[in-house]
């Protein structure tokens, strides 16, 4: 099943490659950076694939069945500059450029310490023949790892004023999933790397969960009146459970319905909200318009102008 | 009729088919997993799973293990090189490329994502020195009388020399952009230049540059044939495999090779075996005929090594 996917992504990506990418990066004098182009490639075409997926799926659910209609287009286009930078690599591109060299010195000074990272599989060796089951506890724990982050994200005031660009979308689609300022990506980037560092990162052979995975979080934002049931709700996040994450009411420390795959998290700790016929309207009344309706880039300087004054004590925290 | 002849040229076929074909293990670096080819029916016998990413894999100097080595997963494998089977893994820190000394003493590890090339004792892995590179330590060689191994550094663009008496570095030069496979050949070190065509030749004494040996854009890396009567240097960008003469060090021949041919092994019959990095393929070309086969394997395949079953009926 996997290989139905990555056969003809591989074919594509080796041709790209070979045929476009490699030469003209050998024209340029970047062969240094061959290998990781051919990642970013494949990071780029497995994001048009996935985008593909994820409208194909969301898109006619939130035509059947709409909790709002839809009245500001231009919010969700900004939605989807929010998608296209940040699944085609666009952002993780800047981001790996400017944090590589950081990343070498970092690895280097683990290694210097003399501390091997671990990966689950040396922790537990019978996973090593169940791959599939390693890369689901990954799953869980890096699930869990998110749980927290969020919950930090709704804590302190700084964060808040970056996170709460998410939260400011009045017009919530399944596009809004990406809507995150680009400095966010970057902590979300350091918290993994901190999380790899006692667990490892989790085997890449497994696209399809991937793209599942992806789905499902889009999934989770889309404008769909759309519940799993008693049970369901309580096992995976749906529409219905993280809309009332995003209601007006919930915003910063007042925050319910956490979590990002698995609404264990929320019911362990205490914040889970599974009433099913809550479907409250989105968006953070505190914030500035400017993060409900700005563009991309206004959106992201007054992120930062909003995290630095939150810093220094002049914000609203 | 055809039932017939089939009858008849069984047992000839049966007969010509060696008794236990020769192993072809190929490092699917990104899958990640170890494919096992039967040489013969270019058939995969199977695939061990690795941990994250492998690409580079050495004979121990005994020839009991086949050390293959998991960079992202940090750790070596030790397989049995006769029957596939893991005997057992050692938590290495970035295993990248490596290396033994000629002399069984050292095995040297180059760590490209950090900076580092780690010096091990042969026998018990002890750590015996970290050197921290300027930028991308890439592949390693060792001078034959095993007192110096030298390092391409990728992204400095230079070979580095370290002594594995006092182990601190010698020196280092520059040899072009982005090198990449280096070799010990006769009392030169031939290395891939992969920011442009060439091999260069590089004498370790003076530290200069003694010639070019054009073989296509993207030159890669370099091999001794076993009879030693052919080097084969692999283009990564052009996707050639050029023959190359050891006395002269002139291309003889080049074979265009689509797919980014990258490591080389050889079987017992002389044919080559190059991994094909973009196209999910492994080459077996024939020398005598020119002739190239491709065979499916996993994803990004780089290390490659033969082993030869039949020598050991």
């Amino acid at each position: 099943m996997t290989d139905l996917i990555t056969r003809p992504l591989d074919a594509l990506t080796g041709w790209i490659f070979e045929h476009l990418l490699q030469p003209a990066m050998y024209a340029a004098g970047l062969m240094d950076w061959a290998e990781d182009a051919i990642e970013w490639l494949e990071f780029g075409l497995f994001g048009v694939f996935s985008i593909a997926i994820v409208w194909l799926v969301c898109r006619p659910l939130e035509a059947w069945r709409p909790v709002e209609p839809v009245t500001d287009r231009g919010a969700i286009r900004t939605d989807i500059v929010y998608t296209l930078l940040t699944r085609l690599g666009l952002l993780p591109l800047v981001a790996f450029v400017f944090l590589a060299s950081l990343q070498a010195w970092w690895e280097g000074t683990v290694a210097d310490s003399g501390f091997v990272p671990p990966t689950l599989e040396t922790l537990f060796p019978a996973l090593r023949e169940m791959p599939l089951l390693a890369f689901a506890i990954y799953v869980v724990i890096l699930d869990f790892g998110e749980y927290w982050r969020h919950r930090f994200q709704h804590m302190f005031g700084w964060w808040w004023a970056l996170h709460s660009i998410h939260h400011a979308q009045r017009q919530m689609t399944f596009w809004t999933d990406d809507r995150n300022h680009i400095l966010d990506e970057v902590i979300a980037a350091f918290w993994f790397g901190a999380i790899a560092l006692l667990i490892g990162v989790p085997p890449g052979q497994f696209p399809l969960l991937v793209l599942v995975m992806r789905l499902a979080e889009s999934l989770s934002h889309a404008n769909v009146r759309l519940s799993f049931g008693r049970v369901g709700e309580r096992l995976f996040v749906s529409p219905r459970f993280h809309r009332l994450h995003h209601g007006i009411l919930s915003v910063a420390g007042h925050g319910k319905n956490y979590a990002v795959l698995f609404p264990v998290w929320d019911w362990i700790f205490g914040t889970a909200d599974f009433r099913r016929d809550v479907y409250p309207r989105t968006g953070d009344p505190e914030a500035p318009e400017a993060l409900a309706t700005g563009g991309w880039l206004r959106q992201q300087l007054v992120g930062l102008r909003r995290m630095g004054a939150a810093l220094t004590g002049r914000g609203q925290g | 009729m055809r039932r017939l002849l089939a009858c008849l040229l069984l047992p000839i076929l049966l007969a010509a088919r060696p008794a236990a074909a020769d192993l072809v293990y190929v490092l699917n670096s990104t899958d990640p997993s170890i494919s096992i080819l039967d040489a013969f029916t270019r058939q995969e016998l199977r695939r061990i799973p690795a941990l994250r990413e492998v690409h580079h894999l050495v004979l121990s100097p005994d020839g009991r293990d086949l050390l293959i080595a998991d960079s992202g997963g940090n750790e070596i494998l030790f397989v049995d090189p006769a029957t596939g089977d893991v005997r057992r893994r050692e938590r290495v820190s970035n295993p990248y490329h490596l290396d033994f000394s000629p002399d069984g003493r050292h095995l040297v590890v180059a760590s490209l994502r950090r900076n580092q090339v780690d010096i091990y004792e042969a026998r018990t892995l002890a750590l015996l020195a970290r050197l921290r590179m300027p930028d991308k330590p890439s592949h390693i060689a060792f001078r034959p009388d095993a007192s110096i191994v030298y390092v391409t550094l990728q992204g400095s663009g230079t070979v580095a020399a370290i002594s594995l008496e006092t182990r601190e570095a010698l020196w280092e030069v520059p040899v072009g952009r982005e090198p990449a496979g280096i070799i010990w050949h006769r009392g030169r070190l031939i290395v891939g230049i992969m920011g442009t065509e060439n091999f260069i030749v590089l004498n370790p004494e003076t530290r200069e540059i003694e010639r070019e040996i054009p073989v296509g854009r993207g030159a890669h890396t370099i091999f001794a044939a076993p009879d030693g009567r052919t080097l084969w240097a692999t283009s990564r960008v052009q996707s050639r495999i050029a023959e190359i003469d050891p006395s002269t060090l002139e291309v003889r021949r080049i074979h265009e090779v689509p797919g980014g041919p990258d490591c080389i092994a050889f079987d017992p019959d002389g044919r080559v075996w190059a991994t094909l990095r973009w196209a999910r393929r492994v080459a077996r070309l024939d020398p005598r005929t020119g002739e190239v086969e491709t065979i499916p394997v996993g994803r990004s395949p780089h290390g490659i090594f033969v082993h030869p079953r039949r020598a050991e009926q």
